[in-house]
């Protein structure tokens, strides 16, 4: 049967939505959580199902990457590294704030030929506060006290943030709210979706949680 | 051919139309006298052979009305717009009306009829703007048309097959064959070909002929066909529909695997999802036979965790 090319390819706006992606990160009472979607795809094919977007730098640090797949992993990598390098030296995990500051002028080095990728960082800092930060691809920093999201649902997540996110959740109150947002969200979404991985950081734990898909 | 009542003929103005032109074929002229009396002499056994008469009351009329569009004038129906560069606009505008691909349609003819599946999500660009779309439109309860392209195109110009179908059935006192639906609608695609229009459909049905199925699209191309399957997923369907077809399957088995195609294709294809429909045509008509979330089917087909490879993740490595 013919099929005309058109059929099976998206054509991509930006390259933003090369692979697709959907990140929230909100913040609670003395906890933050943060979660991403699950699927792996070259536009309209998916190509796996396990595919998490957010990586923990410490215990009390995590850094979601939405965008072109390839640079976040580039990306978490160096950062990692950096990292590594930094509490050698400082003997002590970083700050989320200073995190940020690190995240940002990494991304301005390449200012003229930029990473493809929409950081949102979300962590406690030293006194138990929470901190939550998202970013461009060229490292303007924006910090919020409720919620932050990236990735190809942007447009139906904030709408669902908007309306659910409260002032000071518990943990339990702050995972599900979290979950039912991410999960409204990426289900608006063609490229995001395939279930979820939910991290709700406290000061003492990591809770970590994977959800159900809804629908495929 | 109501001048010839005399006035005693008008005075039962209960007799209707159909009733009037019944009597002037059997040649008895309405006059004062038959008119007048209680009821006309009703022979014992009475057949009503008014079908097999050459049709002649307004034949010419309603040919037409079949071959034109909707406004009646001739084929070209649609004004076209007055700009001064028509070409640089039309080529403009098809972009903003850009049309969703996205979507999963398959059937196949096989022993016992012709099954139909179909998912129901309808995207634009990344978005979902629907996930409850009814992809397979019902032309007559003899005719199924199935949905991919421009979801406006394909609703309008299926709906207008069902007008033309009605038509032919009045003027010809017998259903509309597959082989001639789909021709119906090949023409009007052909008509409207390099408009922008864009539609991949698949006509099936049972007539006269048996099990029909044609694939039409908007290019003007009619092929006739034992197995399609038609929009952005329909790779992935035809690679479990291919290795799983055989003609002598059972209608479950059937059934089973236009549902199973749909799954697949909704799995791998982002822009196919929601639920998946099938449908079952026969001599004596289509039934729609399944509707179920493809999120559900999901869990049915793989329940045990350890195979899916959506659950390998270890959400606390890092």
């Amino acid at each position: 049967m013919v099929v005309t090319p058109d059929h099976l390819t998206l054509q991509p706006r930006v390259i933003f939505e090369y692979n697709g992606s959907a990140i929230i990160a909100m913040a609670g009472k003395e906890c933050v959580a943060i979660a991403s979607d699950l699927r792996f795809g070259v536009q309209l094919q998916t190509l796996a199902t396990d595919h998490k977007k957010v990586y923990k730098i410490h215990d009390q640090l995590f850094l979601g990457l939405s965008g072109l797949a390839s640079d976040a992993e580039t990306l978490s990598q160096r950062f990692k590294f950096k990292h590594t390098l930094y509490k050698l030296r400082e003997e002590r995990d970083i700050k989320p704030s200073a995190f940020a500051q690190l995240v940002s002028a990494t991304l301005y080095e390449k200012r003229f030929g930029p990473y493809f990728c929409q950081p949102v960082i979300a962590g406690l800092e030293p006194d138990g506060t929470p901190y939550l930060c998202g970013m461009d691809s060229i490292g303007a920093i924006e910090t919020a006290k409720d919620f932050m999201i990236a990735g190809t649902a942007s447009d139906a997540l904030l709408g669902i943030c908007e309306s659910l996110w409260r002032p000071d959740m518990g943990p339990e109150e702050l995972f599900e709210v979290t979950a039912e947002a991410l999960l409204s969200g990426q289900g608006r979404d063609c490229l995001a979706g395939w279930g979820a991985v939910v991290y709700v950081i406290t000061k003492d734990q990591i809770i970590a949680r994977q959800l159900k898909e809804r629908t495929v | 051919q109501i001048d010839s009542i005399s006035q005693e003929g008008v005075r039962n103005s209960h007799i209707c139309h159909r009733c009037i032109e019944k009597d002037w074929r059997r040649g008895e002229a309405i006059t004062g006298s038959s008119a007048s009396s209680s009821t006309p002499a009703v022979p014992a056994m009475q057949l009503d052979l008014s079908m097999l008469e050459p049709v002649t009351r307004n034949a010419k009329q309603t040919q037409e009305a079949c071959l034109t569009g909707i406004s009646g004038e001739g084929i070209d129906a649609f004004p076209l717009p007055a700009v001064a560069d028509l070409d640089s606009f039309e080529k403009e505008v098809v972009e903003y009306v850009k049309p969703s691909h996205g979507t999963t349609t398959l059937g196949f003819i096989f022993q016992g009829g012709v099954i139909v599946a179909v998912d129901s999500r309808a995207s634009q660009g990344s978005y979902i703007s629907s996930q409850t779309v009814k992809k397979v439109i019902e032309i007559n309860p003899f005719l199924l048309g199935t949905m991919a392209g421009g979801a406006a195109d394909c609703q309008f110009w299926e709906r207008n097959l069902g007008r033309q179908c009605r038509l032919y059935e009045l003027n010809n006192g017998k259903r509309i064959t597959v082989r001639g639906a789909s021709k119906l609608l090949a023409n009007t695609m052909f008509s409207y070909r390099g408009m922008g229009l864009s539609m991949g459909t698949m006509v099936a049905g049972w007539d006269v002929a048996g099990p029909g199925l044609y694939y039409v699209d908007s290019d003007g191309q009619r092929t006739k066909g034992q197995r399609f399957s038609v929009g952005s997923g329909s790779l992935y369907a035809y690679g479990v529909l291919d290795a799983g077809y055989s003609w002598d399957m059972s209608v479950e088995d059937a059934v089973e695997l236009g549902q199973r195609a749909i799954y697949h294709a909704t799995a791998r294809d982002a822009a196919s999802g929601g639920t998946a429909s099938v449908y079952h045509v026969t001599e004596a008509g289509w039934t729609k036979v399944r509707g179920e979330s493809v999120g559900e089917l999901h869990y049915k087909y793989y329940p045990d965790p350890l195979v899916r490879s959506s659950i390998a993740v270890d959400p606390l490595a890092t």
